[in-house]
């Protein structure tokens, strides 16, 4: 405990915190979206998914990694906000011309913005959980008996195209957070800058970003009709 | 020798409490091949000619390898181009008529004294908290006896290069001093004279870096961009390493 306190008495150590968060919740998106892609081509196996994690007794596992995930969730934005208050203090008179420098220079908007698309996330996700997790529960007959219909809510909601456009923006801006979190997050953990990793990164990003987007657009173009 | 007028909108604050304001000058009989910091003594000769106060800024050995002269021209530390400080950023880089935008480097862990001259001490304790080897490294010869690959020399050198001109932290949107840092405990710690005192510099450093009040490293690298050594983010991940270890094994 002594020397977690003493991890986030500076910067380097909150900044590798931000970082392992953060690639943890990225390897839990690529479960979530790989998925979410059930949804297009089978409502059974999609509904079979969800009842299968919260069917006694993987639900206890779930559990835990729903606290865990908690954890990962609160210790990413409480040190990306400890941090941004903290170097936004630290050039307390701002320059009237500030260029990019260029050349090796990896800054970029998806760089300049992570804070606001974090912030964005921040609230995404509770509604998010809000709208699924703790949202309507329909019950659908099954051969093995009664499950959730988490499918007939996916396919309700995103037929509000607010709803659909409000995922398709918060999708966007995860995949900027993600386009320079990954490789920021490697390089926060003292693993050395290497182009490969953040080009693979950036493709990560673009990859859950559009696998993610596949379930708001499948039913805004009229998939799902019963 | 044809000659050329630049106009400079430079920072101009009479001393650390007071505010600072853009002021435009134009100045004459610019040659191009007059570095930047001559570019400003022929300004300041014009503002000493009108009985003015001149533009104070920091310079010493005027061929890039002490550290002293640095500022922002046009929204970048050093100004345009790569691998030099600002005397060594050429007037050539500019054609007549252009405007320079010139101002300190900022930080609040560099506060401005006057005019362009910042007070970089933030470094100099950053340094005497551990940026040192308590080995004696005897004569040349005995250097030579104790051998070291051909592939960590140069990282070493290229890490030693650092001359703490501060334009990382200024080019830096958290005003970082990481690169720097990195830089000092780098140099050491690829070295067997560093050993010794490898974890508690590495602790000592980042504490009073932290005490200094600059900003966390986004990983951008505006820092090896603007750097007159070029120095590579790569030795960052030996200050998180070393700093990381040093932490969790409760040193």
């Amino acid at each position: 405990m002594k020397r977690i306190l003493a991890l986030l008495s500076s910067d380097i150590g909150r900044k590798a915190l931000m970082g392992l968060t953060g690639l943890l919740m990225i390897g839990f998106l690529i479960m979530h979206m790989a998925a979410n892609l059930l949804v297009p081509f089978s409502k059974e196996a999609y509904n079979a998914y969800s009842h299968t994690l919260t069917s006694s007794p993987q639900i206890y596992l779930i559990t835990l990694v729903e606290l865990a995930l908690l954890a990962l969730f609160a210790g990413h934005f409480v040190t990306g906000i400890v941090v941004t208050l903290k170097n936004w203090g630290a050039r307390p008179v701002a320059y009237q011309r500030k260029d990019p420098a260029g050349g090796p220079s990896r800054k970029s908007l998806a760089s300049s913005t992570m804070i606001y698309t974090g912030l964005v996330m921040l609230a995404f996700v509770p509604l998010h959980l809000a709208t699924f997790k703790y949202g309507t529960v329909y019950e659908v007959a099954t051969p093995t008996g009664e499950v959730r219909d988490l499918y007939r809510l996916a396919i309700e909601v995103f037929r509000n195209p607010l709803q659909s456009a409000w995922y398709l923006i918060a999708l966007a801006l995860l995949g900027a957070h993600a386009w320079h979190g990954f490789g920021s997050g490697f390089e926060s953990l003292g693993v050395a800058h290497k182009v490969g990793l953040r080009r693979f990164g950036q493709a990560l990003a673009v990859i859950l970003m559009l696998g993610f987007m596949v379930v708001p657009v499948y039913v805004l173009l009229g998939g799902g009709a019963s | 020798m044809s000659t050329m007028t630049v106009k400079v909108r430079v920072w101009r604050q009479p001393s650390p409490d007071q505010e600072g304001r853009l002021v435009d000058y134009a100045v004459d009989n610019v040659v191009a091949d007059m570095s930047f910091v001559e570019m400003i003594d022929v300004l300041n000769e014009q503002l000493v000619a009108k009985g003015e106060d001149t533009v104070a800024f920091d310079s010493d050995c005027r061929e890039g390898i002490c550290g002293s002269c640095g500022c922002v021209v046009n929204g970048v530390p050093h100004g345009p181009g790569t691998g030099k400080t600002a005397c060594q950023l050429f007037m050539r880089a500019f054609t007549d008529g252009d405007t320079l935008v010139v101002e300190p480097f900022r930080a609040k862990a560099f506060p401005v004294l006057k005019d362009l001259c910042v007070d970089r001490g933030a470094f100099d304790r950053i340094i005497a908290a551990g940026g040192y080897i308590s080995a004696n490294t005897g004569a040349a010869q005995d250097g030579n006896q104790m051998l070291i690959g051909k592939d960590i020399a140069e990282k070493a050198f290229d890490a030693a290069a650092c001359i703490g001109c501060g334009a990382c932290v200024a080019a830096c949107k958290n005003a970082s001093a990481v690169l720097f840092v990195s830089a000092k405990v780098a140099h050491l710690s690829y070295l067997p004279q560093g050993q010794p005192e490898r974890t508690r510099r590495v602790v000592r450093m980042v504490e009073q870096m932290e005490k200094e009040g600059f900003g966390a490293c986004s990983n951008e690298g505006e820092c090896e961009a603007v750097c007159p050594k070029e120095i590579s983010t790569l030795h960052i991940q030996i200050l998180q390493r070393d700093y990381l270890r040093a932490v969790l094994r409760g040193a």
